[in-house]
């Protein structure tokens, strides 16, 4: 640990109870509240609200024995998973104080709050302030301050109201000897010892933590024993905790905490402006820009709003920034439900990236010239506003399926969006042949009337290019109904949309089999012209004899 | 076949559709729209071979209601780049409303980017502020727009095109190169009414006019409104 660090660790020993009358107000009148679950072959108790205890219930007595005592006990059965939920919901909320919270199940929260005390006016604030919400919101909660979670965990749970909180020294040298007065006159419990351990040090008539610390750490050579003495160093801060927290500390990240609540976009835009400015500022300090930004509004009400931007390339201009923001912010005005204000807002850059600072060189030059910089700066705003799956840029595949040969992607986070209803994943690219993709191969027999196609009709040969892909494609490919004069041969007329369409021009077919991992049918596609002069590209489902009956799809159209 | 009046008013300008394309290259807003149904995708293949011969330095944006997509099918890479556009270069906006569609828009003209806005059929035409907002945009920004749109409602625009597409005229069993039968339905400056036969070149990224056997332009008579 280092000497600067400060911890709190958050105790809520009613969190079950809390919960469950929370969630159902009837509760809240009932006189006695206990959970039990079974355990082994029998019913115990495993969490008691305050009426509960003060009948003399505790959690781990049988449920026949806590019926016995308190006839009018109201029972549930425990539910664990329920609890790890509302413990998550805490410490979600209990990132307004710090962006590393670390769940401590079942019960516990330890948050690192170095340095973030003075924003709430001091430690004491910090955690006068959380309980008393807390309470407001229902949970009964215990909290404690010290240079290490151990020590923190240990006032938490152990000791009274007025010294949870070990204050900092300046020198290191007495700080040591402070936790430990702190801690001296707790129960070994205290230490977070695992039963056996706490059974064993206390066979050893080592009671309370001053004692356990007094005594020689060689006679404590069982394994238990290491384990006590591991967890004693911990405390004072000798042997280092490695914590992880609930969500990956952002690299870079601002807080601020507001006077009055704010209640209107407007003062939260000032607001985001100065965390901007902040965050901009740091961000010079590590020499990077910021690629994901996300905005932490924490509500009166105990809610978090999260609003997340995304930029194209690393940012480090607060207006930029702020633009962004801006566009979100009005957009999500009226899902913010402000109403009671929000009391403080963090901003973390969640992704960063270096910034190497580089001489203009020619092509950059030309590339400012060009409006290449307006270009990513636009599609930042677009993205802001429509979504980065609304913003998207084209891209080729090496697919013969016609669903894969192209796809758009976000331009913001590079993934893939499919631009056919198909599959729109990459890297399957293999597994699809094109079995015969040249007009002028096939027999002409089966081409649209009888005359067999001039050797010298290359598409290119005549100054006009013949479009062999059609410009856009529907999502999914529409059933038609289409007749066709021979069985191999294009339609001489289909409906499409309630209307009959007579062929005109036929090209075809190119025949590009189906996946056969995927059990998709092999496709002939036709360029069709008809009697107006649109042009469609359709295709035959299946080969005859392969499937009993083909069927007659629209998949694009030329322009 | 005599050079109707409406062609012998254009002649002095515009009587061939590369002086008219000239012209339009340099103005900041113009419409194109279907001159029927089942001609939207030939009107967005005419807007595009404009957007594909004039220079867009800073890139091209299609900013498009979902509807449109959803109706004549979502732009597809392979065929843009058959077409003669390189899919990459192309920013695709799918917009779900008119609003977003034009809001999109008008950013990316503010960014420098030639831009082809699709809207979708609406009971309520586009307001002429809107279009008037899109062209001022475009030329505060030195850049231009096209507007694929129904003809409905008044607009700012320079030219408007009623395109539908045109037989194909290759040997009986191929398609040749795509054809539109463009008409200038009307423009702000000068008399509207000339039709073009045209013809994509997607090599050589140009619209060809189709000439008949006696290398005279195809030329018909608009009735006049």
């Amino acid at each position: 640990m280092t000497d600067e660090a400060r911890w709190l660790a958050l105790f809520l020993p009613r969190l079950a109870t809390d919960r469950l009358k929370r969630a159902a107000p009837t509760l809240r009148d009932e006189r006695a509240l206990a959970l039990y679950d079974k355990i082994g072959n029998a019913f115990e108790l495993t969490a008691v609200d305050a009426g509960a205890s003060k009948a003399g219930l505790r959690a781990g007595m049988p449920l026949a024995d806590a019926r016995a005592i308190l006839p009018a006990l109201t029972v549930f059965e425990a539910d664990a998973e329920e609890d790890a939920r509302a413990l998550n919901a805490i410490a979600a909320w209990c990132e307004r104080y710090s962006p590393v919270v670390v769940l401590d199940a079942p019960y516990g929260l330890f948050l690192d709050i170095t340095g973030c005390a003075h924003l709430f006016g001091g430690e004491a604030e910090l955690r006068a302030g959380m309980l008393e919400r807390l309470a407001a919101q229902g949970f009964t909660a215990r909290a404690a301050i010290a240079p290490t979670p151990g020590a923190a965990w240990a006032l938490a749970r152990f000791a009274k109201e007025e010294a949870s909180i070990i204050p900092p020294l300046p020198c290191g040298e007495g700080k040591r000897g402070d936790v430990l007065a702190a801690l001296t006159r707790l129960p070994v419990e205290a230490l977070r010892l695992d039963p056996e351990a706490a059974a064993l040090v206390k066979r050893l008539g080592l009671k309370t933590i001053g004692q356990f610390a007094a005594a020689p750490s060689i006679s404590l050579s069982a394994r238990a024993g290491e384990h006590a003495s591991l967890r004693l160093a911990q405390a004072l801060g000798h042997a280092r905790e490695a914590l992880t927290p609930r969500r990956p500390h952002p690299p870079v990240t601002a807080l601020r905490r507001f006077l009055e609540p704010l209640f209107n976009v407007d003062t939260m835009l000032i607001a985001t402006q100065a965390l901007c400015g902040d965050i901009v500022a740091k961000l010079d300090r590590r020499g990077g820009g910021a690629l994901r930004l996300c905005l932490h509004l924490y509500g009166v009400d105990g809610r978090d709003r999260t609003i997340e931007i995304g930029v194209s390339r690393p940012e480090r201009d607060a207006k930029a920034m702020l633009r962004l923001f801006r566009e979100k912010l009005n957009l999500a005005a009226e899902n913010l439900n402000a109403e009671f204000g929000i009391e403080a807002a963090r901003l973390d850059v969640v992704q960063l990236q270096r910034v190497e600072a580089t001489a203009r060189t020619l092509a950059a030059v030309e590339e400012v010239a060009g409006g290449a910089e307006n270009i990513a700066s636009l599609v930042d705003v677009l993205s802001a506003r429509l979504g980065p799956a609304r913003v998207l840029r084209g891209k080729l595949n090496d697919a013969h399926a016609p669903e894969r040969a192209g796809g758009w992607r976000s331009v913001l986070n590079a993934s893939l969006i499919a631009c056919g209803g198909g599959a729109g994943e990459e890297g399957r690219t293999n597994n699809c042949a094109v079995e015969s993709s040249n007009s002028t191969q096939m027999p002409s027999t089966l081409a649209l009337g009888s005359r067999p196609l001039p050797p010298s009709a290359s598409p290119q040969g005549r100054g006009g290019e013949v479009l062999r892909r059609p410009l856009t494609l529907f999502a999914r490919a529409q059933p038609i109904e289409a007749l066709a004069t021979v069985p191999d041969g294009p339609p001489v007329r289909f409906r499409w949309r309630r209307v009959q369409r007579e062929v005109v021009r036929a090209e075809g077919p190119e025949r590009i089999a189906g996946d056969w991992l995927r059990g998709e049918p092999t496709r002939d596609y036709y360029r069709i012209e008809d009697n107006e002069g649109r042009r469609y590209w359709l295709y035959r489902e299946g080969l005859y004899g392969e499937a009993q009956e083909p069927r007659w799809f629209m998949h694009g159209l030329f322009a | 076949m005599s050079p109707s009046p409406a062609s012998v008013a254009n002649a002095n300008s515009a009587s061939d559709f590369r002086g008219m394309a000239a012209q339009m290259a340099v103005l900041p807003l113009h419409e194109v729209g279907p001159a029927g149904p089942g001609a939207a995708v030939a009107a967005l293949g005419f807007a595009l071979g404009l957007a594909a011969t004039w220079a867009a330095p800073a890139g091209l944006v299609w900013a498009g209601e979902e509807t449109v997509f959803a109706e004549e099918g979502a732009p597809y890479p392979p065929g843009l780049a058959a077409f003669g556009l390189d899919p990459a270069r192309l920013i695709v906006v799918r917009a779900k409303k008119r609003d977003e569609a034009l809001w999109a828009a008008e950013q990316a003209l503010g960014a420098g980017a030639l831009v082809i806005c699709a809207l979708g059929a609406s009971r309520k035409p586009l307001e002429l502020k809107a279009s008037r907002r899109l062209l001022l945009f475009a030329e505060k920004h030195n850049t231009r727009c096209l507007l694929l749109k129904q003809a409905d409602g008044a607009s700012a625009a320079w030219t408007r095109w009623s395109v539908a597409p045109a037989p194909s005229r290759a040997h009986d069993l191929e398609l040749g190169a795509p054809a539109y039968e463009a008409t200038l339905a009307r423009r702000r400056a000068g008399p509207a009414g000339a039709r073009f036969i045209l013809e994509w070149n997607a090599h050589d990224r140009a619209f060809a006019e189709r000439f008949q056997e006696n290398r005279e332009p195809v030329f018909r008579q608009e009735a006049q409104p």
